[in-house]
């Protein structure tokens, strides 16, 4: 009965103790679930996670900004939970990291609250975060995915048994229903899967019913200051154009990256990259990822963002004070198919963030061209794209695609059926 | 942009990359080593006055030539050239991405091939022979040979063979299946054919416009590196001329099928509940894992048995008559190497056709090894002793490789989640085992009321060699051989 929440923690490294902390976390990325240091598999309510280096200096020679450590994770709220997990049962570890952090506190001054305080301190926030469906819990996705093991297991010994042949599907269904009600262990399937309460719900429409006034009440203005904003948009949009050199994907190094993505199933993508200078730009942006993110919460927040249903979850975390934009997304398949995903079907979402940022091709109001040039976009996506230190899967052997499906079975098993209602839910096995 | 027939170079273009040279019988690939450099390119400026173009349709023999990136590097090609190459080509199909995009690796791995691997000998240039027939082939290879200077053959010439079905006169592979019957045609050729499989140019010739109305990544040489002014202007970029221009990516796997352990299988899988062997449900499951039935009929037109009047069907799609896989199965062979309309229900089957025509690929490989029944009658193949080593030389061109052959590889065919699946692989082709983590050998058959599904598929295509080409148009080839030692 829980929606997810993004934490985010951000700590400066200590100088000269980079390289160290990297050989700390990839111990603990080589095997995330069980390794000593913080063994994930313990953590009972985090989808995914991970550690991010921030190195600032490597991809940028003239920036100067200290490399940090970034920790995200996607959980079921409540947070607070979460955060006691992690500071009580891995409290050791946590120090181990930590200490190749500024301001940690000292070997004799730590203690579950202390350390606590100082994850607390340096949460940073996420302008946008996408949620693939809002409300479905880990322990939910796990209970379904074993459901739907029995589910085909039964159907596997089915037929080898007969080949139902004269069953019609509600037959069919029928008897999938009475093996279950005979496992004692699967009574939960018996019920609908918790999800929202009704007062969360209600919440959120309040919440949504109000943005929108407040924009309905705002429009006059927003009438007056949109024309400014496009002549402004095209003035930054050709001055931009003349500098962006043309990109190369054959020019982007990979070797490292490449070595940590294409995982069979669900793969990570972490990327940095820099906001354009100037005022207008870190407004635009900003606006738009709120806007984001209020579609994110209200409207897609069902399993599909505009025609991709490959997307768990997304972050977008503007950092040292808008200068950056840090995005973090877990999703399924490969690199090459995400970034066609992108370019086939949101394109003008990416257009209208991303080209905000330094070295994006080129785009026409806001929207339009930009990712539609296929290489120069895949490059500007290599290009800044950084490696993830550790990365935890709650659920890697599933698609997003998987979960939903699971979900359905879920949902259908139990009730009187109609022959083609019978027939469209055993299509799911 | 619309490119016609006369936007196409195609005297510029080789010959293999426009047609599969059908009516030469014989064929064969001839590996090579660079051994001098200089007279390496001396010899190959000769041998580019002897290359098929595109222009011409060969009645007698025919000839042409791709390059591995070792094989560029020993040519002398300077090495902001060669870093214009694509990252796929460069890095060659056995580096640690290749292998596990491919899903090369246990039986597959290229340690144990027999060429292209890391314990064989790397082959720099492949000589593509054809002829009318197998006498004429060896006269041809055999006279190519003696020409060779500053270049060796490592490596047995990998032979082939037309597979015919002597009744129709058709292609067939091994197993008995009827072949090559889906190509796309390359827009601007000539032959007009439906929409859906009419595929720009610049998805497999690079300097033309591809399905993103953009030209294809090409390699680049500076001005001041080709002074004799051999290569064209690069369309997008001042100072760079064009070295990619009419070139195309090949793409070779020698994959070697056992035709015994695929027949086994099928044979185990569908024997009744008393253990009798049952030959109707043995091509009927081989059907479905397929998409077509041994004539060629696609299982969407054709779903309960074979009608060899529709073997050559192949304007049909999947969106509105088959859209839940009851008739040819979601993870079938066909419906993953090229999932026409169906790639995404969600967007339509005019969008995903687009999308779709964005990983299509030309093949142009061929059988080798003897049949294990000459006759090629499904019957008689099973009944057959089936020893002896046989398979497919696979060759396809593309323009990225990335994007077109190693994206069908990966996403379609090595993926137990494609179309919504859970841990299928593609039933001919896939990896058994993906990366060493997850088992993905089941194959799933949609049916009414309940699925079935077959497990423990194993695994009877196994990769025994291969390497990524770069395929240079007629003017390329000549700047290669054009080049300057390095000081």
């Amino acid at each position: 009965m829980t929606h997810q929440v993004a934490l985010t923690i951000r700590a400066k490294v200590k100088p000269g103790e980079t390289e160290d902390l990297k050989d700390l976390l990839s111990i603990v990325g080589a095997d995330i679930e069980r390794n000593e240091i913080l063994p994930f598999a313990r953590l009972s309510n985090v989808h995914f996670a991970r550690f991010v280096i921030l190195d600032g200096g490597e991809k940028d020679p003239n920036q100067s900004i200290q490399p940090s450590l970034v920790f995200a994770s996607n959980v079921d709220a409540p947070l607070g939970d979460h955060l006691t997990e992690w500071v009580r049962d891995f409290g050791e570890g946590l120090d181990q990291v930590y200490s190749h952090c500024e301001g940690y506190p000292g070997p004799d001054q730590r203690t579950p609250s202390s350390r606590l305080d100082y994850l607390q301190a340096h949460m940073v926030p996420s302008q946008a975060f996408y949620v693939n469906t809002i409300g479905r819990t880990v322990e939910q996705i796990h209970q379904e995915a074993q459901l739907r093991d029995i589910l085909e297991g039964f159907l596997d010994r089915q037929q080898a048994e007969y080949d139902w042949s004269g069953w019609d599907a509600r037959r069919v269904h029928a008897a999938i229903q009475d093996f279950i009600r005979g496992q004692p262990d699967l009574r939960w399937a018996e019920r609908p899967a918790e999800g929202l309460t009704f007062g969360w719900r209600l919440k959120e429409r309040i919440r949504f019913f109000l943005i929108l006034l407040v924009l309905l009440v705002l429009a006059p203005v927003s009438l007056l200051v949109l024309p400014i904003w496009l002549i402004l948009l095209r003035y930054h949009e050709k001055r931009d154009a003349a500098q962006e050199r043309h990109l190369r994907l054959s020019h982007q190094t990979r070797k490292t990256l490449a070595l940590d993505e294409d995982r069979l199933v669900q793969n990570q993508f972490s990327a940095v990259g820099n906001v354009k200078p100037g005022w207008f730009r870190v407004l635009t942006v900003r606006a738009l990822l709120w806007a984001l993110n209020i579609s994110f919460r209200h409207i897609f927040n069902r399993g599909i963002l505009a025609g991709v249903d490959t997307i768990h979850f997304a972050q977008w975390i503007m950092i040292d004070g808008g200068q950056r934009i840090l995005f973090l997304s877990n999703y399924d398949g490969s690199l090459e198919s995400y970034m066609d995903d992108f370019i086939n079907k949101v394109a003008w979402g990416l257009n209208a963030v991303f080209s905000n940022g330094v070295g994006y091709p080129k785009t026409n109001w806001l929207v339009l061209e930009g990712a539609n040039d296929e290489q120069a976009f895949k490059a500007f996506l290599r290009k800044h794209q950084i490696p993830t230190q550790a990365w935890y899967t709650a659920y890697g052997w599933l698609t997003a695609r998987n979960i939903d499906n699971n979900a359905k079975l879920r949902a259908g098993l139990y009730g009187e059926k109609e022959e083609q209602d019978a027939a469209r839910w055993l299509q799911r096995l | 942009m619309e490119s016609t027939m006369s936007d196409l170079e195609l005297k510029d273009i080789q010959g293999l990359v426009v047609r599969g040279y059908g009516s030469l019988e014989a064929a064969c690939y001839i590996p090579l080593q660079i051994q001098d450099g200089e007279a390496a390119r001396h010899w190959l400026v000769t041998l580019a006055d002897q290359i098929t173009n595109a222009d011409t349709r060969p009645t007698h023999t025919a000839l042409n030539v791709a390059f591995t990136h070792a094989g560029l590097v020993d040519l002398g090609l300077d090495a902001e050239t060669l870093a214009s190459f694509p990252n796929e080509f460069t890095e060659g199909m056995t580096s640690e991405r290749s292998r596990r995009v491919l899903g090369d690796h246990g039986e597959n791995a290229p340690e144990k091939w027999v060429w292209g691997g890391p314990n064989t000998p790397p082959v720099q240039i492949l000589l593509i022979c054809f002829a009318v027939d197998e006498p004429t082939l060896e006269t041809f290879s055999g006279s190519l040979s003696r020409g060779f200077s500053g270049v060796a053959q490592i490596g047995e010439t990998l032979t082939t063979i037309l597979l015919r079905d002597p009744q129709t006169g058709y292609s067939k592979e091994h197993f008995g299946f009827r072949d090559a019957i889906s190509e796309p045609l390359i827009e601007g050729l000539g032959k007009s054919g439906p929409p859906a499989t009419t595929v720009k140019a610049g998805e497999f010739i690079l300097g033309y416009p591809n399905e993103y109305d953009l030209l294809t990544e090409r390699p680049t040489v500076r001005v001041e590196r080709d002074s004799q002014g051999l290569l064209p202007d690069d369309p997008s970029e001042s100072g760079v001329r064009d070295l990619g221009r009419n070139g195309s990516y090949l793409v070779f796997r020698q994959l070697h099928q056992d035709v015994g352990r695929f027949w086994q299988f099928l044979d185990d899988a569908t024997k009744d509940a008393v253990g009798n062997s049952d030959p109707e449900a043995q091509v009927r499951l081989a059907a479905k894992m397929v998409g077509r039935w041994p004539s060629g009929a696609p299982l969407v037109r054709a779903a309960d048995q074979d009608n060899p009047e529709l073997g050559q069907e192949n304007d049909f799609g999947y969106h509105d008559t088959d859209p839940l896989g009851r008739r040819c199965p979601l993870g079938a062979h066909i419906r993953r190497t090229n999932p026409r309309d169906s790639l995404d229900p969600n967007l339509g089957p005019q969008k995903t056709l687009a999308i779709n025509k964005r990983h299509r690929i030309l093949r142009r490989g061929r059988p080798y090894g003897d049949p294990v029944s000459a006759s090629m009658q499904i019957e008689d193949i099973m009944s057959a002793d089936k020893s002896g080593d046989r398979g497919l030389h696979f060759i396809c061109f593309n323009a990225n490789i990335g994007r077109q052959f190693e994206f069908v590889q990966q996403t379609w065919i090595n993926n137990p989640k494609f179309a919504g699946l859970y841990e299928d692989t593609d039933p001919l082709i896939g990896d058994r085992d993906p990366r060493g983590i997850m088992h993905a050998n089941v194959f799933t058959e949609q049916a009414m009321p309940a699925r079935r599904r077959v497990t423990d598929l194993p695994q009877y295509v196994f990769v025994r060699g291969g390497a990524y080409f770069f395929m240079p148009g007629i003017r390329a080839l000549r700047y290669l051989g054009s080049l300057k030692a390095l000081p």
